[in-house]
């Protein structure tokens, strides 16, 4: 390729990229291109066709719950209120099908795709580096930039294409083309800041994990400075804070209201910016090598360290911590938003009957509501906790574990024990965080305690995902992961949404998280001792298998 | 009795699927003895020593392990002893010192002052998170865990797998420590040298199955030496000698091989022809084991003739 006929009279200096020097820095992109591409393209397809697919079904629902254009002038009348405005955006043109797929989306949308752009661009970048695959590659024929360069532009044309999907998804439902190429435009502007935060993050931390920790932490301060603008907004005018965070950036090109494209045109210089920078950066390093260094650590194990259940806490430290903040803030935000919500939703329309069941009390179902999707926020945490049962086995960590004077049950024990005690933890703690947030708003203080217990009877629920997790690994070490969060999928679809499939009374009533009693329900303790039956069955079958099978190589 | 034997396994077994690892392996370990355990790569000596670490269960035969069952007695076993496997695999988020405190904790032999010793010994930095560690280095966290236990039974997997030179001469004088302390060791390895001056016992497995096994006297008893000699008469006589092979006679220079037990009458029928210079080189290691997978040393590149060869090789020591 073109290294071969300048490399021998040109080596690229650091410092400053003349033409040719960033021609051989490049050299292999095309290929490079094609490899990421082979690699992820069902990824970027399941992706696209749920993201597109989101657009589809919200403005399908959003037409049968705002028929008629007297409907949707009501809605504009009350949509501009405080929570709306922090949750998910300044409600600017609320009398339209096009400004309540916004409110009702455009949030989620943008957040999804920028999430799903970290996440490949770490997955590509840092975490192949972090593995030694990138050394394999860079050791042929190869530019320095060129892995970067391709992986950055593979992840683009991703975030344009989505973009595109979800512009085509509007259109398809008859929204006007200004405004459906404008919102598409917008996701993808949103999602192009945050792949050059990615590209930055992987340059200088080490683990993908640390990559993936520091851009989703931009974002959610992003996200965090953007609320705090719309909260203090004027009417539906963005106040100066706003352009302070890149979502506010895409937000302010306001499709289907005004149809602004030049905010954009802020994140697609953003993000050259910020993938120059990160070029820089890599131009500067060593491959392998973050740029925030690597601490030492203690040289001896400490006694917490030497017990079972405090080695397994001492390695989910970081992930609990961060589940507990972001729990915790989505229950601050649930608790907040109830009263503001129930506003809106009258108890006969189709879309709030599938939320909030069968209830007299809108509020209290709305609430109790609120509770369960919590408690399957939680129970993500409980399957990523567990599943390390599974995912040290395959990282060949159990062969030293296994040999030393410990038997299997008890080693897989204390891993159980970890995700069994932080749910009950997290259950209490994020139920009194509803109640607060909720008694605050309306002036009864002494909600925490009703909301703690409503939010722990979900815990049996919490520990079956534990005794399913444990018996998927030692049935099925190999597909453990994939299977169980298939079917934690499935839980959610049918716990949030099973009333919309018009599934019969017994399905959709009677699933692990649904059969529990909600906080507007008569409290009945027998579903509960039920589930926990089936939790100690499915975790005790697990560990007997577990013990009698022989440890998969790694 | 096994009471004198560390490790006593008889025609073990082991599929996988239908792949048969184990094929009836064979394997003794006196108590207080290095045992070198050879074969080429798949020839299941992992598949081994994971059944002895009771990972895995056995489809058949016997295996006893300092007196108990290593499948059911494993957690009781796994308190006196130790092992190193041939990829240390350690958690990334932890440093190579707190990784070395927990598997010590975990026997419950965990004794710092020790420990500091092998790591000085290793050079090894114990303040360093395990995923920056080399391979080299991630195997000494093994070693040292391994080493400064006060473990009765030492199971070394291909221990030295990425040390350096310098590492290998410590790895070799800590085994012989061990030996020194009355622990047993069995060391599975590539590299004959190491096997050659560590251990007592060797067993060669193929296919697994065990082809050969004995101390490295017994061994080379059943193989040909090869004797190089500077005669003043003509050595061509020697040819005639039954249990002289491979005879190569160049003026008064002769090489050839032969079977120990011909070795009297070929000594006596040197005198007469005025030896000026003998030299006799038993077989090495090396040697024995490739003989067994029809590779002869000097002709390393016939490997392709190797089921061929290897009758021939067994025809020959008949």
């Amino acid at each position: 390729m073109t290294s071969t006929s300048t490399a021998p009279t040109r080596v690229a200096s650091s410092g400053d990229i003349s033409s040719g020097a960033l021609r051989n820095a490049a050299a292999g992109f095309g290929i490079m291109i094609g490899f990421i591409v082979r690699r992820n393209w069902l990824r970027m397809l399941i992706w696209l066709i749920v993201l597109a697919g989101m657009i589809v079904l919200v403005i399908d629902s959003q037409r049968e719950l705002f028929p008629t254009q007297a409907d949707r002038d009501a809605y504009a009348q009350v949509a501009n209120t405080p929570a709306i405005a922090a949750l998910t955006g300044l409600p600017y043109a609320a009398g339209t099908l096009g400004g309540i797929l916004n409110i009702k989306i455009w949030m989620t949308m943008a957040i999804a795709l920028s999430f799903a752009v970290i996440f490949l661009v770490t997955r590509n970048g840092r975490a192949e580096e972090e593995a030694g695959r990138t050394e394999l590659l860079r050791a042929g024929v190869l530019g320095q930039h060129a892995y970067s360069l391709a992986n950055w532009s593979v992840f683009s044309g991703f975030a344009v294409l989505v973009g595109l999907a979800s512009a085509g998804a509007a259109l398809s439902q008859g929204l006007p083309a200004a405004g459906a190429f404008l919102m598409g435009a917008s996701f993808t502007g949103t999602a192009l800041v945050f792949l050059g935060v990615a590209a930055i993050a992987g340059q200088l931390t080490r683990t993908s994990g640390g990559a993936n920790g520091l851009a989703s932490t931009v974002l959610g301060v992003s996200y965090l400075v953007r609320a705090v603008a719309d909260v203090q907004a004027d009417g539906d005018k963005a106040n100066w804070l706003t352009w302070l965070s890149p979502i506010g950036w895409a937000q302010q090109s306001r499709s289907y209201g005004e149809n602004d494209w030049w905010p954009l045109l802020l994140c697609v210089g953003a993000a050259v910016i910020l993938c120059w920078i990160a070029l820089t950066l890599e131009r500067g390093r060593d491959l392998g090598a973050g740029l925030i260094a690597e601490r030492v650590g203690p040289r001896e194990a400490s006694a917490a360290l030497r017990t079972q259940v405090g080695l397994a806490l001492r390695l989910q430290r970081g992930s609990i911590i961060g589940w507990t903040l972001g729990i915790v803030a989505f229950a601050l935000f649930f608790g907040g938003v109830a009263t503001a919500m129930a506003d809106l939703l009258s108890g006969d329309n189709p879309i709030a009957q599938a939320f909030i069941g069968d209830s007299k009390n809108v509020l209290d179902g709305l609430l109790g509501f609120f509770l369960m999707a919590n408690a399957l926020l939680v129970a993500a945490f409980v399957l990523h906790s567990t599943d390390s049962i599974r995912a040290a086995e395959s990282a060949g960590r159990t062969e030293m574990q296994w040999s030393s004077a410990i038997s299997r049950v008890r080693w897989a024990g204390a891993r159980m024990i970890v995700p069994a005690v932080s749910s009950l933890v997290l259950l209490a703690i994020s139920g009194a965080a509803i109640g607060a947030t909720f008694g605050a708003a309306v002036g009864k203080p002494d909600q925490a305690g009703r909301f703690t217990m409503a939010s722990l009877a979900y815990w049996p629920s919490a520990l079956l995902v534990i005794g399913v997790v444990v018996l998927s690994a030692a049935l099925i070490p190999r597909a453990a992961a994939a299977v169980t969060w298939a079917l934690y999928g499935v839980a959610v679809v049918l716990s949030m949404f099973g009333d919309l499939f018009s599934l019969p009374d017994w399905v959709s009533k009677n699933t692990p998280f649904t059969a529990i009693p909600r906080l507007d329900m008569d409290f009945t303790i027998v579903p509960l001792l039920v589930i926990t039956v089936l939790a100690v069955g499915a975790g005790g079958v697990g560990l007997w298998v577990l013990r009698e099978r022989d440890m998969t190589s790694a | 009795m096994t009471s004198n034997r560390a490790v006593s396994v008889e025609s073990l077994e082991k599929n996988f699927g239908s792949t048969r690892a184990l094929d009836g392996l064979n394997l003794e370990i006196e108590t207080g003895t290095v045992a070198g355990f050879l074969g080429p790569n798949g020839s299941g000596k992992t598949t081994t020593i994971r059944i002895l670490l009771g990972l895995l269960r056995a489809d058949g035969g016997r295996a006893t392990l300092l007196g108990g069952d290593p499948w059911k007695d494993a957690v009781e076993l796994h308190r006196r002893i130790a092992y190193v496997a041939g990829d240390v695999t350690l958690w990334p988020s932890l440093t190579g010192g707190q990784a070395i405190g927990i598997l010590g904790s975990l026997r419950g032999d965990h004794d710092p002052k020790r420990v500091d010793a092998y790591l000085e010994r290793f050079d090894l930095d114990p303040t360093k998170k395990a995923r920056s560690y080399s391979k080299g280095n991630r195997q000494k966290v093994g070693l040292v865990a391994a080493f400064a236990s006060r473990a009765e039974l030492l199971f070394l997997d291909e221990p030295t797998n990425g040390l350096d030179p310098l590492m290998e001469g410590v790895f070799t004088e800590c085994v012989a420590e061990a030996k020194a302390e009355g622990r047993s060791v069995l060391l599975s390895s590539h590299i004959f040298a190491e096997v050659e001056k560590l251990c007592d016992t060797v067993t060669i497995i193929r296919d697994g199955r065990t082809v050969e096994s004995g101390t490295l006297a017994e061994l080379r008893h059943l193989q040909r030496s090869t004797i190089t000699v500077t005669l003043e008469g003509n050595p061509r006589a020697l040819g005639s000698i039954d249990g002289v092979h491979d005879l190569v006679a160049d003026g008064g220079h002769a090489t050839f091989t032969v079977d120990s037990a011909a070795l009297p009458k070929v000594l006596a029928a040197l005198s007469p022809l005025g030896p000026r210079e003998l030299v006799s080189t038993p077989p090495s290691l090396e040697e024995l084991f490739l003989r067994h997978y029809g590779v002869h040393p000097a002709s390393v590149d016939a490997e392709s003739d190797a089921p061929a060869a290897a009758s021939a090789a067994k025809a020959a020591r008949r």
